[in-house]
C-alpha cells in the first residue's frame, strides 16, 4: 500500500528533514508515527499525499510511484487519502455540511448525494445533528471530529492525521484516536502521527520512531489498555437502517443549508 | 463533474466571492466602467462624425462666387458650361437677390444685415453637386477648378472637399487619440481587477488549500476567481454603457434637434453590435486581469 525507498529530504540551505527512510505500510494496518518534534513525521507525511517531494529516493502509494506522478495527476492521488491535520483546517464561514463536502462537490455529486454523504460520514463521528451549524459554534473535539468527518467522506483507502489531538485534553484526544481505530477496523489504513508516548503505550499498534529524520525504530507494540472498539460503530449500517429523511433530528436537512454565516 | 456542473459551481461562488467583498469588487467594476464609458463615447463621437462625413460626402458640392456685375445670362451660360463638365450631376445658379432671400430666410434674425443696400450685398453664384463617388478623385477636377479660378466673372471657389478632407483628419485624430486613452484605461481597469482577484485568492488561500488536499484539480480551484473577473469585467461593461445612454438621453433632451451635439456628435447611439462589443470588452478584460493575476500564483 505504502512504499518508502531510501527517501531522503534537504530543504534547500543543506537542512536536512528526512535521511534515507525505508518502510513499506501494508493495506488496512494502523501505524504510529512518533518522534520529537523536527524528527520528520510531518514532512514523511506530506510526502505521502504529494504536498512535498523526496530529493532522493522512491514512494509508492497504492501502486503508484509519488515521487513521478505528473502535477495532473495529483488530485486524483489525494482524492484516495483522507488527512486530518491538528488545527482542523475548517472553514469559520461555512458550514459543518459546507465544510464536509468539499470532495463530493469537486467530484460533481449532486446536492441530495452530497447531504446523504455527510450526514453519514458526520454520524460516524458523532456529529450528523450539527450538519447546519459553524466551525466556532463547536468545541475543539467537535471540530476535530469534522475534519475527520471531511477526510472519511469519500471512503478513502488511506488515512493520515497528523498530531490530531494536539489540540485536545486528555478525554476528548481518547475519543478522537477511538474513531480512528475503528476506522482502521473497517479496513482503512491509518497513519497518525503522535509524541504522546503515552497513548501510544496504552493502545499498542505498530510504531515508527523517526528521530533528526532517520527512521531508528520499526516495532510492534501489544497495548496495555486498548479501548474496546465496535466495528460498525456510528456507521450507516449500525445506525441507520434505512436512509429515513422525514426524522428531523437526525436525518440530513431537506434543504441545501445556509450558504453563509448569519451576520 | 462535468463542464456545466463546474459552470455553475464556478458562477455560484463566484457571485458570493462578489457580495462578500462588495466593496474591492465594486472598485474594480467601477474602474472598468470609467474606462469603457469613456471608450464608449469616443465610439459614439467618432461614428457620428464618421456618418456626418459620409452624409455630407453625398452631398458634396463646389460653390462658385461670381462678380457683382455678373448678368443674369451669364450666370445661365456659365452654368450650363459647368453641367457639361464629368462628374457634375446638378448646377444651380443662385442669382444675387436669391442669395438675399434665402440669406434672410435662414437668418431671421440677422435679415436687416442684408436689407436697404442700394445694390445687392451678397454674390450670385454657381451651386454645383457633385457625384460622391468620382469628385475626389475625378481625372482632371484640380485643373478644371483651377480653370474656374482665373476665369474674370469668378471671385472665389468653395470646395467642400477641403473641410471634408479636415474633418476626416479630425475623426482620424479623435479615434486615435480614444484608442490611446481606453487602452490605458483599460490597463488600469485590468490591473485593478487584477488586484482584486489576487486579494480574494489571498483571503480563500485556506479555502483552496483545503480544496487541493481533497483533490480539487487547479481548473476547479481557480475557475471561480476567473469568473469572478469576468463578471466584473461584464458587469462593468453594463454599467458603462448604461451610463453612456443616460449621458446621450440627457444631453439629446437638453442639447435639442438644432445644436451642434445634436446634428454632428451624436446623432445616433451606438449600435447593439457596438453595446455588445463593449460589455464583451469589459468581460476579456477582467477575464484577462484574472488570469494573469492567477499566473504565478501558487493559490
Amino acid at each position: 500500500m505504502i512504499q518508502f525507498f531510501h527517501v531522503s529530504k534537504q530543504y534547500p540551505g543543506g537542512q536536512s528533514a528526512l535521511d534515507d527512510v525505508t518502510f513499506e505500510i501494508p493495506r488496512g494496518q494502523f501505524v504510529f508515527m512518533t518522534g520529537a518534534s523536527g524528527a520528520g513525521k510531518t514532512t514523511l507525511l506530506r510526502m505521502i499525499f504529494r504536498e512535498e517531494t523526496p530529493s532522493s529516493g522512491q514512494i509508492v502509494v497504492n501502486g503508484r510511484n509519488v515521487s513521478s506522478i505528473p502535477r495532473s495527476k495529483i488530485p486524483y492521488l489525494r482524492r484516495t487519502i483522507g488527512v486530518v491535520f491538528q488545527d482542523f483546517r475548517l472553514i469559520p464561514r461555512k458550514t459543518i455540511f459546507e465544510n464536509v463536502t468539499y470532495l463530493p462537490r469537486v467530484l460533481g455529486v449532486d446536492t441530495q448525494d452530497q447531504k446523504k454523504m455527510a450526514y453519514q460520514a458526520l454520524r460516524r463521528v458523532g456529529l450528523a445533528h450539527r450538519l447546519n451549524a459553524f466551525p466556532p459554534e463547536l468545541s475543539g473535539g467537535e471540530q476535530q471530529r469534522v475534519a475527520i468527518a471531511r477526510a472519511l467522506i469519500n471512503e478513502p483507502d488511506i488515512l493520515i492525521a497528523d498530531e490530531p489531538t494536539g489540540n485536545l485534553d486528555p478525554d476528548l484526544s481518547w475519543e478522537i484516536l477511538r474513531l480512528f481505530l475503528e476506522v482502521n477496523l473497517r479496513g482503512t489504513t491509518v497513519i497518525l502521527a503522535t509524541h504522546d508516548r503515552d497513548t501510544i503505550q496504552r493502545v499498542g499498534r505498530r510504531v515508527l520512531t523517526l528521530d533528526r529524520g532517520r527512521l531508528i525504530q520499526d516495532q510492534e507494540l501489544v497495548g496495555t489498555d486498548p479501548p474496546a472498539l465496535d466495528p460498525l460503530a456510528g456507521t450507516a449500517e449500525a445506525s441507520i437502517p434505512d436512509f429515513e429523511p422525514s426524522d428531523a433530528a437526525e436525518s440530513p436537512p431537506s434543504e441545501a443549508p445556509a450558504e453563509e454565516r448569519p451576520e | 463533474m462535468s463542464i456545466l456542473q463546474a459552470l455553475r459551481y464556478f458562477f455560484r461562488e463566484a457571485a458570493v466571492n462578489l457580495l462578500r467583498g462588495w466593496k474591492v469588487s465594486l472598485l474594480a467594476v467601477l474602474t472598468i466602467a470609467v474606462s469603457l464609458f469613456i471608450g464608449g463615447a469616443f465610439l459614439l463621437v467618432s461614428g457620428n462624425l464618421s456618418a456626418s462625413v459620409e452624409r455630407w460626402r453625398g452631398e458634396m458640392r463646389v460653390v462658385i462666387y461670381l462678380k457683382p456685375e455678373t448678368s443674369d445670362a451669364d450666370l445661365r451660360r456659365l452654368a450650363a458650361e459647368a453641367a457639361r463638365a464629368p462628374g457634375v450631376h446638378s448646377v444651380e445658379p443662385v442669382g444675387a437677390a436669391a442669395a438675399r432671400k434665402r440669406f434672410q430666410e435662414v437668418f431671421p434674425s440677422l435679415s436687416d444685415l442684408v436689407a436697404g443696400w442700394q445694390e445687392e450685398p451678397l454674390p450670385a453664384s454657381l451651386e454645383i453637386g457633385l457625384d460622391s463617388r468620382t469628385a475626389a478623385a475625378a481625372p482632371g477636377r484640380e485643373a478644371w477648378l483651377a480653370g474656374w479660378r482665373h476665369r474674370p466673372e469668378v471671385t472665389l471657389i468653395d470646395d467642400d472637399r477641403e473641410w471634408l478632407g479636415q474633418l476626416e483628419t479630425a475623426v482620424a485624430v479623435v479615434r486615435a487619440v480614444g484608442i490611446a486613452l481606453v487602452a490605458g484605461l483599460l490597463g488600469a481597469a485590468i490591473f485593478t481587477i487584477a488586484s482584486v482577484i489576487r486579494l480574494t485568492a489571498y483571503l480563500h488561500s485556506e479555502e483552496t488549500g483545503i480544496m487541493r488536499l481533497v483533490g480539487a484539480t487547479e481548473f476547479f480551484i481557480r475557475g471561480p476567481f476567473y469568473v469572478e473577473g469576468l463578471l466584473q469585467g461584464l458587469l462593468g461593461g453594463l454599467l458603462a454603457t448604461g451610463a453612456l445612454f443616460g449621458a446621450f438621453q440627457f444631453l439629446h433632451a437638453r442639447g435639442g434637434g438644432s445644436s451642434l451635439f445634436a446634428t454632428i456628435l451624436a446623432l445616433d447611439f451606438l449600435n447593439p453590435r457596438q453595446v455588445a462589443f463593449l460589455i464583451l470588452l469589459g468581460g476579456a478584460a477582467g477575464l484577462f486581469g484574472a488570469v494573469a493575476s492567477l499566473r504565478r500564483e501558487a493559490l
